[in-house]
């Protein structure tokens, strides 16, 4: 200990005055490190070979033949009345066609229809799209919603599918303002 | 995120006629790879993210004229790029009657038959873990560990403040080491 107080050997100038710090920065990014060593470094997904080079090609063959096939939201307006009206009078033709069977009232099938159609077609509409063409200013909530919403109903909604409380703003204050 | 190109330039060039199918194809060579990781990430399957990166791409092309530069151009792709994902996924479990738990469990059985899935027992293990996690979690935990975006990128992309992105991201992470313990 004594006897080599450093003469013999060099050190970069400021190597102590600094050693605390990078000491520290070291350690902690061990520790980050550490905290996350159960993952595995990779999450294993691949791409075939040569895709990210034809990508382009096959966008531009895409977007060429049929160019700026744009679709006005309005449209689809326009086609859910088109729809009414043709089921309309499908039904219309058939029911006049086959009065033993009317038994079953001209109005419940056309709803019925109706109702099918919206519930089985893929709409590819967003619901930020759908609320530019609905005016929200019109709409209840009661024309939304079939039954009542008792406060019981909402909790048991809330319990079974929220995984992560926290991430509901239960600050009601914050929409006073 | 460095583009090749910078971004005002890149939408005024895809606003003009002249100039825009040309401007696309640096839009498309320079986002390709990472949209395509960040949309791969969320539908798993090669094949389904090969079809939402192509509809991104269509949409952004399409939409570009309403791009106002509110935001910046790659936030507002990420965004299109994570709606069209997560639109995807609901239409799937529609179109198949399934609750999203199920598609969720069936995503990761098919994932073991993939052959662009190198199907490792802990790579098999951390898809279902984060399957466990809120979407939203799971979102910013892949952006930041696995596709190592900043923290004020995510926060543009999500639009949710980098303090709020932290507290997800350490909660997921917290999660997901309580899962990789139990299993």
């Amino acid at each position: 200990m004594g006897k080599n107080k450093g003469e013999d050997f060099k050190l970069p100038e400021g190597y102590f005055a600094n050693f605390n710090a990078r000491l520290q920065e070291r350690m902690k990014a061990e520790v980050e490190d550490e905290a996350l060593s159960f993952l595995p470094k990779s999450d294993g997904f691949k791409v075939p070979d040569g895709y990210f080079d034809q990508l382009s090609e096959q966008l531009k063959q895409k977007l060429e033949p049929k160019e700026t096939k744009v679709i006005n939201l309005r449209t689809y307006r326009k086609v859910a009345y088109s729809v009414a009206a043709v089921a309309a009078i499908f039904i219309l033709v058939f029911s006049l066609r086959t009065p033993a069977e009317a038994s079953v009232e001209f109005s419940d099938l056309a709803n019925a229809e109706i109702a099918s159609y919206f519930e089985d077609t893929q709409w590819d509409v967003t619901t930020a799209e759908l609320a530019e063409i609905i005016p929200v200013e019109e709409v209840e909530l009661a024309d939304l919603v079939e039954t009542d919403l008792e406060s019981e109903n909402i909790l048991e909604y809330l319990d079974e599918n929220i995984e992560d409380i926290d991430e509901i703003d239960l600050n009601f204050e914050t929409y006073e303002e | 995120m460095q583009p090749l190109i910078a971004d005002e330039t890149l939408v005024a060039q895809l606003k003009r006629p002249e100039s825009r199918e040309k401007a696309f194809g640096v839009l498309v060579n320079t986002y390709k790879e990472r949209l395509y990781w960040h949309i791969r990430r969320i539908v798993l399957d090669h094949d389904d993210t090969d079809d939402v990166l192509q509809n991104t791409f269509i949409k952004i092309y399409r939409n570009i004229e309403g791009f106002k530069g509110d935001s910046k151009l790659y936030s507002w792709m990420y965004r299109i790029a994570t709606n069209e994902s997560l639109t995807f996924l609901k239409q799937r479990s529609k179109k198949s009657g399934v609750t999203d738990e199920e598609l969720k469990t069936r995503m990761i059985e098919n994932l073991e038959a993939d052959v662009y899935f190198e199907g490792d027992e802990i790579q098999l293990k951390l898809q279902q873990a984060l399957a466990t996690l809120p979407e939203k979690q799971k979102l910013v935990f892949n952006m930041k560990y696995y596709q190592e975006m900043k923290y004020d990128e995510i926060s543009e992309v999500l639009e949710t403040s980098v303090g709020a992105l932290k507290a997800s991201y350490h909660l997921a992470v917290k999660k997901l080491e309580a899962y990789f313990k139990e299993h």
